[in-house]
């Protein structure tokens, strides 16, 4: 056994580079072959936990069907309708709780409360509240995103250099023109850190809540699905969950190239 | 106000904050302002605080909901830390399980929590199962990481004067990887939370996420205020835990 | 003609340790001619960037005046240009769009200001690199666009805090001198602090000395060596004199300031 210890301080061989993606590989496919093997001989009973070759039929099914187009839809509305206003309100709120002491310090138990809770635990209280149709589910995304978008916000406008404000004042900003030429731009890559933290924590709300009660949704198909015992759609679902994850991930990593490419770049 | 510290007016004005929303909470439900059968008010929540309290329906709720916490989150401490050095320390190992962590920590584990009913079946385990999944990647990625910030210079000094490897993983790794390790159990930590919450939501009959769910279900909003405040507090405590663990650590590498 | 004009001016930072603050400057008084090329040398703390914040008017004086071309100084603006130790540009914008920062505050078209901003750009050499990032350059090169932003304003004044002190010795000399040059065709005023006797010498017609803190001007020395300099006039025996008469301030200063026994 070789010690890998401080390897991301030396210079990688590219024999060395290969091997991870190699040994990635084969570990992942060795595993799909196993299960395949488990599951499609019944070794382990197949409708508790499926194979490969029939999770990809029962996507191709389920997709043929229209059925999980017309979900996923319902859950991507539900994510914008309630995470573009997170964003919007989230920015201005920590902007204004960074900019007043005062404020910032009042609601911050409230807002430290709110960060460490289980989120999912605020599901019921939503649905009393907002019903059980779209309205609970969009309260809900809100509600996950806008708390850590805030607290970041918060803190990235705190902690922009005092040098970047000073070269724009000196220059003769106004007030507002800090705020748009050295304090947003500042802070935006703690803006973007806490978008990013509130997307995981607002799909997982999401589909929470529609696992809790709805009519339409992934959550809702998952429920469903997970009523009737049946493993392999329950597996195409937990790709289409992931796959909606990582869109989002990858759509605000472009969105953080092109809003700040001085950052990406390094 | 100039007269007061820093600490003070923060404490102070945070004090203020709380009080002035149940204040308002309060006057707007018993004015009519918003609905109280939907919105309760602290008074309500209060008066069926001391009614759990007192029937000990709270103290049993809180006593599985701990007890599932607890076992998960030990038990993804234990294997996490342990997985993490040894993924750490071995290229093959590390670049092996890597995908498998990886998509584990990306991908939303809430959707393959029905499977884990379907083979575990309703109730407690499934609850510490779910818990322990949500919990051990982020620690089993942050030991990693600790294992990887150790100076390889370290490691050598100690085998210069005859460590063997063990001594190797006690003097030097283990140690060295303590900051890290301790940030993923603040990470793990809200997760555990959250997996005891989901778990007990959707499977089980017992614990605070139930509670949630079921006084919700008979409208009962007061009570579901008092087992919501509760994990609050809980979540808030650990956290606050974690916080001044790091402090302590910080201050000490200092 | 008198330029700028400093009269009695006196700072002191408040503090919470001890009522009535921390005096920085006490009874500053100076003044710069048009076109006339100075900087201030004193030790370190006595209050030099305090005295430069002043005047491009970031903080407000206790009492005392500043006037510019007989004109109060009030609020911040691009009459009195910036240029900063820790360069101070914004991350986020290319070298050209850096330059321009103080184009678009004075409310310059686009187009315009990109034009402006060429030109100094081109300037201080940095042509092929207008459209990299602050953190893709070396030191000398992110001062060079610290200098430019500072031109560009055509600002009445160019003030300088210690604008090479980042830098390594070798550049730090190179920088200097294409500073001379830049100065020697238009003659903009420059007001340049520096702890470095020697490069306070060689760029300045006269070199303020500052006493410990509280800041106070001790001397004032023309330095009426010939231009263009190169940098071999370091060698001559007038410059070492100059040298000489400064060191010698500047070690008394430091040594009546007594700062060991007012720490204890
Ligand atoms: N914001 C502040 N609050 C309180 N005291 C300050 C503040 N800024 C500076 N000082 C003090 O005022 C004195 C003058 O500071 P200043 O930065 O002007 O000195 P300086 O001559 O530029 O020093 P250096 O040569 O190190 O750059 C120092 O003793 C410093 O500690
Ligand atoms: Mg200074």
């Amino acid at each position: 056994m070789t010690l890998a210890i401080g390897t991301t301080r030396r210079p990688a061989l590219s024999l060395r580079r290969a091997a991870r993606p190699v040994i990635g590989t084969a570990a992942v496919a060795s595993f799909l072959i196993l299960w395949q093997i488990v599951g499609a001989n019944e070794i382990i009973r197949s409708d508790l936990i499926s194979y490969p070759s029939e999770i990809a039929e029962t996507f191709v099914a389920m997709s043929l069907s229209g059925e999980l187009g017309r979900n996923v839809l319902a859950t991507l509305g539900e994510f914008v309708q309630g995470f573009i206003p997170a964003c919007l309100f989230g920015i201005a709120c920590g902007l204004a709780f960074a900019l007043s002491r005062r404020l910032r310090y009042l609601t911050a138990p409230l807002f430290a409360a709110l960060y460490s809770a289980p989120m999912i635990a605020f599901v019921p209280i939503i649905v009393v509240w907002f019903g059980v149709g779209r309205d609970s589910k969009i309260a809900m995304v809100f509600l996950a995103g806008v708390v850590p978008i805030i607290i970041n916000t918060a803190t990235g406008v705190n902690e922009v250099s005092e040098s970047w404000v000073r070269a724009v004042r000196a220059f003769g900003a106004g007030k507002w023109q800090i705020i748009t030429k050295a304090i947003l731009p500042g802070a935006l890559p703690a803006v973007m850190a806490g978008i990013r933290l509130g997307v995981g924590r607002a799909i997982v709300s999401l589909v929470a809540a529609e696992m809790y009660v709805s009519i339409l949704g992934i959550g809702r198909l998952i429920q469903v699905y997970s009523n009737s015992g049946r493993a392999a759609e329950i597996f195409v679902l937990v790709g289409v969950v992931s796959v909606f994850g990582l869109g989002c991930v990858m759509a605000l990593r472009s969105l953080e190239r092109y809003l700040a490419p001085w950052r990406a770049e390094r | 106000m100039r007269s007061l510290s820093d600490k003070t007016e923060r404490f102070l004005l945070g004090t203020l904050g709380v009080v002035a929303l149940f204040v308002f909470w309060e006057y707007a439900a018993n004015h009519n302002i918003i609905n109280v059968a939907v919105t309760t008010s602290p008074s309500r929540i209060v008066v069926a605080f001391v009614a759990q309290w007192q029937s000990g329906d709270l103290l049993g709720d809180l006593r599985v909901s701990l007890g599932e916490f607890a076992v998960g989150f030990l038990l993804s401490l234990v294997i996490g830390v342990a997985l993490g050095i040894a993924m750490g320390m071995s290229r093959m190992v590390e670049y092996a399980t890597d995908p498998f962590i990886w998509f584990l920590y990306s991908a939303p584990l809430i959707a393959l929590y029905p499977l884990i009913v379907v083979w575990l079946g309703f109730g407690y385990t499934t609850v510490v199962a779910v818990t322990f999944l949500l919990t051990v990647v982020s620690i089993i990625v942050n030991t990693m990481a600790g294992v990887h910030s150790v100076e390889p210079v370290l490691v050598r000094a100690v085998q210069a004067f005859g460590g063997n490897y063990r001594a190797v993983v006690t003097k030097v790794i283990l140690p060295a990887s303590v900051p890290l390790i301790v940030a993923g159990v603040r990470i793990g930590l809200g997760r555990a939370l959250l997996g005891v919450v989901l778990g007990e939501m959707f499977s089980s009959n017992a614990g605070l996420g139930f509670r949630v769910s079921y006084y919700a279900g008979r409208l009962r909003t007061a009570d579901v205020f008092v087992a919501l405040i509760v994990l609050i507090l809980i979540g808030l405590a650990t956290d606050q835990l974690c916080k001044q663990i790091e402090a302590r650590l910080q201050a000490w590498r200092a | 003609m008198s330029h700028l004009v400093v009269e009695n001016l006196r700072l002191a930072y408040p503090n919470a340790a001890d009522h009535g603050g921390f005096l920085a400057l006490e009874d500053v008084n100076f003044q710069i001619g048009d076109g006339e090329f100075v900087t201030i040398v004193g030790p370190s703390g006595c209050g030099k960037s305090t005295l430069l914040m002043l005047i491009a008017a970031l903080l407000k004086p206790n009492t005392g005046s500043i006037s510019l071309n007989g004109t109060p100084v009030a609020t911040p603006g691009p009459d009195r240009a910036l240029v900063f130790q820790d360069f101070a540009l914004l991350p986020w914008r290319t070298v050209l769009k850096n330059v321009e920062l103080g184009l678009e505050l004075k409310g310059m078209g686009a187009e315009e200001r990109h034009e402006v901003a060429r030109k100094y750009v081109s300037m201080v050499g940095l042509r092929a690199f207008e459209n990299h990032y602050p953190h893709q350059l070396s030191g000398g090169m992110r001062q060079r666009v610290g200098i430019a932003r500072a031109l560009s304003v055509a600002p009445e004044i160019l003030l300088m805090d210690e604008p090479f002190g980042a830098l390594d010795a070798q550049i730090r000399q190179v920088m200097g001198s294409e500073l001379l040059r830049i100065w020697e065709r238009d003659r903009k005023t420059i007001l340049f602090v520096t702890h470095d006797i020697d490069e306070a010498i060689y760029l300045a017609d006269r070199v303020i000395v500052m006493s410990a803190s509280p800041g106070r001007v001790v001397r004032e020395i023309k330095i009426p060596l010939p231009r263009p300099r190169g940098l071999d006039i370091r060698n001559s025996p007038e410059f070492a004199a100059f040298r000489h008469e400064i060191w010698t301030l500047l070690e008394e200063q430091v040594r009546s300031s007594g700062s060991w026994e007012q720490s204890e």
